[in-house]
């Protein structure tokens, strides 16, 4: 019981991480201003102003990091869903596959993106990763996690 | 009462269409173009008024970085005169259609110089208060990638084949179950069916009665195999 719990909370604590990784535009940090996935944040004087990313980025490779974060987010729900349907269908003794499947896959997406970021973009800048950059790679571990954990699991008698 | 009733009603009929009658006119935002593509540029507009045979169309251009603007196109008394001296010179071409309120022109081989603004204004006889609507028009030599069209591919694709996937995987999960059914039943005879020539096939080596038997074999295997703890 205490287990099952303490996985539950692990799940979702991860699906928030995503969620702020992927919602957050704070990949990236100057003194003045907070960019990616989606837009710029820029601080003039004492007000922050939104503008939209183009022309000096590299177009294809944002949108395939966009594309990543956002299929880690819901394969991570739909993880969520399936592991806690699994438990009330699955027959005595069998492995959460699915549920596990499904984590992995949500693992994979956001390691494409968190690396294609980290390769592609802000080579040259002065500035530092963000924290939304570092929640996405604590949660590719995080779900990394737990699909091998539901992989292993095996339910019990209920 | 009545009386009452219907001078009101005579009264605001009178009153509204003073108000709604300005005509409206439709461009679009902004278009995008290759060099030496053709691009057609729509304007409509909607009026209260029928349609009238005096409608005319106009539309003017002012370059990107220019001051003022000139006019390239003009549709009145039924025939469209278009710019026979200014950029545009057999370039410009009518493909609109007044008698349904459509002043659409076609620009031919557009080039570089062609970055602007158009603008359309109609009139519809006695309906002609209206405010023209602009288009801008940027001509690229490699149409750019929209905001968003690859993301919104990448997650289809995939969320598809996930689909896909799970379908298939019931499906076979499905037929396989179906099959061993069918076979066991035939074996027994329990339906008569009469075709016992045709299931010479291999038959498998679980010959149990039903599916739900097939289940419960496995899963007693399973149980046998250590399990997680608690910890």
């Amino acid at each position: 019981m205490l287990v099952l719990a303490g996985i539950v909370v692990l799940h979702i604590t991860a699906i928030i991480l995503l969620l702020v990784a992927t919602i957050d535009n704070a990949w990236w940090l100057t003194d003045s201003v907070a960019t990616d996935v989606w837009g710029r944040w820029e601080l003039s004087g004492s007000a922050w102003h939104y503008t939209n990313l183009k022309g000096d980025y590299a177009e294809e490779y944002l949108q395939v990091v966009q594309a990543g974060a956002v299929l880690a987010c819901i394969f991570s729900i739909l993880g969520l869903f399936v592991f806690v349907a699994q438990l009330f269908t699955l027959t005595k003794g069998q492995r959460f596959t699915f549920s596990g499947a499904l984590m992995l896959i949500s693992c994979l997406c956001v390691m494409i993106a968190a690396s294609i970021y980290t390769d592609i973009f802000h080579k040259q800048d002065q500035g530092w990763f963000g924290h939304s950059f570092i929640l996405a790679w604590i949660s590719f571990v995080l779900t990394f996690i737990l699909g091998v954990i539901y992989v292993v699991l095996r339910k019990k008698s209920e | 009462m009545l009386t009452i009733l219907a001078l009101a009603s005579v009264i605001l009929l009178g009153i509204v269409p003073q108000q709604s009658e300005a005509i409206v006119i439709y461009t679009g935002w902004e278009r995008h173009a290759l060099v030496g593509s053709d691009i057609r540029l729509s304007c409509s507009f909607f009026s209260w008024r029928w349609t009238s045979d005096d409608v005319t169309f106009s539309w003017s251009y002012r370059a990107d970085g220019a001051r003022d603007s000139i006019s390239v196109f003009h549709y009145a008394g039924g025939s469209p005169y278009v710019d026979n001296k200014g950029p545009f010179r057999d370039r410009l071409e009518f493909v609109g259609n007044p008698g349904r309120r459509d002043g659409s022109i076609l620009l031919k081989n557009l080039d570089y110089g062609d970055n602007g603004t158009f603008t359309c204004d109609a009139k519809n006889p006695p309906d002609i208060v209206g405010r023209a609507s602009s288009v801008r028009l940027l001509v690229f030599e490699k149409v750019p990638i929209q905001a968003g069209v690859i993301t919104g591919a990448i997650i289809g694709a995939v969320l598809g084949l996930l689909v896909l996937v799970v379908v298939i995987y019931y499906l076979m999960r499905f037929l396989v179950a179906r099959r061993v059914f069918n076979l066991s039943v035939s074996k027994h005879g329990k339906k008569g069916k009469g075709k016992e020539g045709s299931q010479q096939r291999q038959v498998p080596v679980l010959s149990i009665g039903d599916p739900s038997k097939l289940k419960a074999a496995a899963s007693e295997k399973k149980k046998q195999e250590s399990r997680k703890d608690k910890k």
